[in-house]
């Protein structure tokens, strides 16, 4: 016998347990002796349940239809969201946290009681502060603080509801990125977009309900987990699309390969698909099928939906876009005609914010305003886009980083570094959110006289969610999904609705 | 020891009501039903009602002595409180003794008269004299009216329209005229300021020194802590305006503006007056308050076989949100399938180019809509003004429709709406103000906005050469 046959036999002996495993029933008795226990026990304790526990979501998972659009908890005050979050995390003493003590202390000597005990990804020693590099103003009829650097943005600062006490405990990118997004700084939870779809499904049955765009040359640091599906069956994974080149990898027919001949093998896959379904009863079988033929629709739709060259040459001008190139501007107009088609949850990341003053790109002077710009016009443009067309009282936007920045100059390894930065800051960062039923012109919580940790009306991470899903219809606390025998939610045992910003 | 016995009046006092309340209703059913055999269950009510009575009387008195309530209202309880147990006393040797037997039923009624004040009086004791006619004042009523309106806080009397009311909410139902914990009355400007047992509570001017903010200050967990940690608490924006007007000399007839305002109260106080003054509006989400019965299967299959999206709004509701936004060849003819959901459909995304004025006459038939999406559609001004019969009607989106200005005006007088979205239509930014006379308070959006192009949005910021 020779190796490969060997592997073989073991291979399909493997498989025959595995089928077996489905059907014997001295598996089945076995295996149950606890388990009939547990599900007696299961059910007296689910009996001492009062009325509002037996609330808890009930979210119906059609593995045929899994996109299938399904009604919240209660009637929700956004219907999509769309989240552009500033990957490498932006400084908010330089955007919106306008701090003048800060300017005072520029150049001195960080006192050593804001650093004993604590821990930065790069600054050792004794680093000198950094006041704030950009000039602010207040705008509007709210007085929102916000610096030159975002002038657009500035003349809709009444729209936003800032959040300036953000606080998260992680100070590395790609574990901040997983806090924020679903609610752990470790892999295999499900993203905010993946709870969004897997609890509403998506209106429009030929796009993908949960979309993720990416620009700035480079993807998030905790890659495609940020918007991954974790436990949740994998239909509610973001689907990435790109704004250069095909929208979605391998969107297109292989050369040869018409429509017809297309429609024809997914059906002869799909066959093969029903035939084993019938045969082991899996679901995921039932979501493959139902995905083969999302993507067969979307070979239409996406491309259509996806191309923004049908825009009039004025929302164009409006957003700043660049067409034939990847870039921010692209992305923010593509999330407005996604979720005008009825997506659910855009989700976009721009790279390029960690502005820790190792070279120009990074310096808080030189790199960080090029970003300011990249991104001011096109998300001022959103907001504005959406609110013409009506979208924006149902379309909840929200703009942030995964942490923030620190108020001393970051002082690489103990020495200055070449351009002026700042460290990964994780007692104090901005996040504003628009529309979706969110106050216009708030403020919400305050941080200290330099801009270092969060003195009243502190959120976390956990709080964003907690809000994002109330605006979609949803308690946090019971919008759970059953995994490994406890239910799971996407903000563990923390989150506060901030109802100080909920209009 | 006394004071001992005496606080557990409250858990005992239960009793004599429940039990001589049952001997009530038992004497009821024999007098309907004298063959029932009750006789002895009445006695037997009787003598642990009497009994308990006699306990309540007993804890009752030594509460009494502990001082902290108004002498006229105790003095009451207490009467009538022995009256209950002695009226229980003599019904039951009645009763044993089979005398005055005519007597039994008019000497009940008047017990049950009795058990009804005095657990009145008590009540009115504990929970202040005006708790259950509060309760009936506001029945119906929102929560909110429990805070008078302030249209323009600086208007508004210091005291009276802004202190107060906080006192009002969570101080008066312990310190009030009826009853005086810590010998402590707020209600009277005169007591408010001289304060307690434990001394002067309000000094003008020092909001430091005065033993009412101190005690506020303290923490929740504190002996001393006011109000008591089980109560509600006063929130930090009542601590900060009760912290300002003491300070600010603690003046009872000025008004906002006459006192000093320091940076820090503005929010608080501006506060007040978004509460209640203008309150923002709820804009999205909003479904009619009655509700409906549940929308036939049947009629709901029918439609989503045309490719529309329709569900309840929520999974406790049977109001109707239905999206034709992947239907693309419904008609208006196919709209008669709304017919049968007309009660439930709530909010309605109908953005299709081949839905024009004749649907018009199947959407109005449903007068719960209150959101409703025509954007892109063929409507005219002919259509819109149909519209004018859906009377729960809070956002229309017309963006990219036909309509004018002069359609919109026919809708004037509807009294739902909140938000009405014309980018794109006949409707010209020259209109704008026409309109917004037509309709004070909604939100009309004509669109057309431009972000102008600054030279900082294409130049790049270069890092400076050394020299």
């Amino acid at each position: 016998m020779t190796q490969k046959e060997l592997h073989t036999q073991r291979l399909v002996k493997e498989a025959n347990e595995r089928a077996a495993h489905y059907h014997s029933r001295r598996h089945f008795l076995r295996e149950s002796a606890m388990g009939l226990g547990a599900l007696a026990m299961g059910s007296l304790f689910g009996g001492c349940k009062d009325d509002k526990e037996q609330a808890i979501s009930k979210v119906a998972f059609d593995a045929a239809n899994p996109l299938a659009s399904k009604q919240p908890l209660f009637p929700g005050r956004a219907k999509s969201v769309i989240y552009l979050h500033m990957a490498g995390a932006p400084s908010q003493l330089e955007l919106f946290d306008y701090k003048p003590e800060l300017l005072k202390l520029d150049g001195q000597a960080c006192p050593q009681s804001l650093l004993e005990g604590k821990r930065f990804a790069f600054i050792r020693g004794v680093p000198k502060m950094l006041g704030p590099q950009a000039a602010f103003k207040q705008r509007g009829q709210s007085g929102a603080w916000v610096s030159d650097h975002l002038p657009h943005l500035a003349s809709v600062a009444d729209e936003i509801s800032f959040l300036k006490a953000v606080t998260t405990d992680q100070f590395n990118h790609g574990p901040a990125q997983l806090l924020i997004h679903t609610g752990a700084p470790r892999l295999g939870r499900p993203s905010m977009g993946a709870w969004a779809t897997y609890g509403l499904g998506t209106e429009n049955q030929n796009l993908p309900g949960f979309v993720v765009l990416t620009s700035g040359g480079r993807f998030p640091d905790a890659g495609k987990s940020v918007w991954g599906s974790g436990f949740l069956p994998s239909v509610y994974q973001g689907v990435q699309c790109r704004s250069e080149g095909d929208p979605v990898l391998f969107i297109n027919d292989p050369e040869g390969i018409d429509r017809d001949l297309r429609k024809a093998s997914i059906d002869a896959i799909n066959e093969v698909n029903r035939q084993q379904y019938a045969e082991f009863q899996d679901p995921e079988t039932l979501s493959r099928i139902a995905q083969y033929e999302m993507a067969y629709r979307m070979q239409i739709s996406v491309p259509e939906v996806m191309n923004i060259n049908d825009e009039p040459q004025y929302i164009h001008d409006m957003y700043g876009t660049q067409p034939g190139k990847s870039c921010y501007a692209n992305n923010v107009l593509l999330a407005r005609k996604l979720v005008e088609k009825g997506v659910r949850f855009v989700q976009l990341f721009d790279w390029g914010w960690d502005s820790h003053g190792t070279d120009a790109g990074g310096a808080i002077d030189v790199g960080f305003i090029n970003k300011c710009r990249q991104i001011d016009k096109a998300t001022t443009a959103l907001l504005l886009d959406l609110k013409q067309r009506g979208l924006l009282e149902d379309t909840l936007v929200v703009w942030g980083g995964e942490f923030g920045r620190t108020p001393m100059m970051e002082n690489r390894d103990g020495k200055q570094n070449p351009f002026k930065g700042r460290d990964h800051h994780v007692e104090a960062f901005t996040i504003w959110m628009a529309g979706g039923g969110i106050k216009r012109g708030a403020s919400f919580g305050e941080t200290d006289e330099i801009g270092y940790a969060a003195v009243s009306g502190k959120t976390t991470a956990f709080d964003i969610q907690a809000t994002i899903l109330n605006q979609l219809g949803f308690d946090h606390e019971k919008f759970t999904y059953q995994f490994q025998g406890r239910p799971f939610r996407l903000t563990d045992v923390h989150g506060r609705v901030i109802e100080e910003i909920i209009a | 020891m006394f004071s001992l016995v005496g606080h557990f009046h409250p858990v005992f006092v239960h009793l004599p009501i429940g039990i001589l309340v049952l001997a009530g209703i038992l004497q009821f059913l024999e007098r309907r039903k004298p063959a029932a055999g009750l006789e002895q269950a009445i006695n037997i009510s009787l003598l642990f009602g009497m009994i308990s009575a006699v306990i309540s009387c007993i804890t009752g008195y030594f509460l009494s002595r502990s001082d902290d309530y108004d002498e006229q209202l105790v003095n009451q309880h207490q009467w009538l409180g022995i009256a209950v147990a002695a009226l229980a006393i003599v019904l039951y040797f009645l009763r044993r003794r089979q005398q005055g037997k005519r007597w039994h039923w008019p000497m009940m009624i008047g017990l049950m008269v009795l058990i009804t004040l005095t657990g009145h009086v008590g009540g009115s004791l504990t929970h202040g004299s005006d708790y259950l006619t509060k309760a009936f004042g506001s029945f119906g009523k929102e929560d909110t009216a429990r805070r008078a309106a302030i249209a323009n806080v600086q208007e508004a009397a210091a005291y009276a329209d802004v202190i107060q009311p906080l006192l009002q909410e969570k101080c008066y139902s312990c310190h009030n005229k009826n009853k005086q914990k810590g010998s402590y009355r707020m209600d009277e400007q005169a007591l408010l300021i001289k304060g307690g047992k434990t001394g002067v509570a309000i000094i003008p001017g020092k909001a430091g020194e005065g033993d009412l903010m101190k005690r506020l200050l303290l923490p929740k967990e504190h002996e001393d802590h006011m109000p008591p940690k089980e109560k509600p608490q006063l929130s930090e924006q009542e601590l900060a305006l009760l912290h300002w007007w003491v300070a600010s000399g603690a003046s009872f007839d000025k008004k906002v503006k006459e006192l000093e305002q320091p940076e820090a109260i503005k929010p608080a106080l501006l506060a007040l007056q978004n509460k209640s003054g203008t309150p923002e509006k709820k804009l999205a989400a909003a479904i009619p308050a009655e509700p409906v019965a549940k929308a036939d299967d049947s009629a709901l299959k029918r439609i989503r076989s045309l490719g529309t999206v329709i569900l309840p709004v929520s999974q406790n509701s049977h109001y109707l949100s239905a999206s034709f936004i992947t239907a693309r060849g419904v008609t208006n003819k196919d709209l008669q399938l709304l017919l049968p959901m007309k009660q439930q459909l709530a909010w309605v995304k109908l953005g299709l180019p081949a839905i024009n004025d004749s649907a018009m006459d199947y959407i109005i038939q449903c007068n719960n809509i209150t959101r409703l999406q025509l954007d892109h559609s063929g409507i005219s001004d002919a259509g819109l003004q149909q519209l004018k019969k859906l009377t729960k009607l809070q956002y229309l989106n017309l963006v990219g429709t036909k309509i004018t200005a002069n359609g919109l005006l026919q809708l004037k007088g509807m009294k739902g709406l909140q938000s009405i979205y014309c980018y794109q239509t006949g409707v010209r930014r020259e209109d704008y103000a026409s309109l917004q006379q037509a309709f004070p308070g909604v939100l009309i959006d004509t669109g057309g906005y431009q972000v102008p192009l600054l030279p900082t949005d294409t130049t790049e910021v270069k890092p400076a050469t050394t020299k």
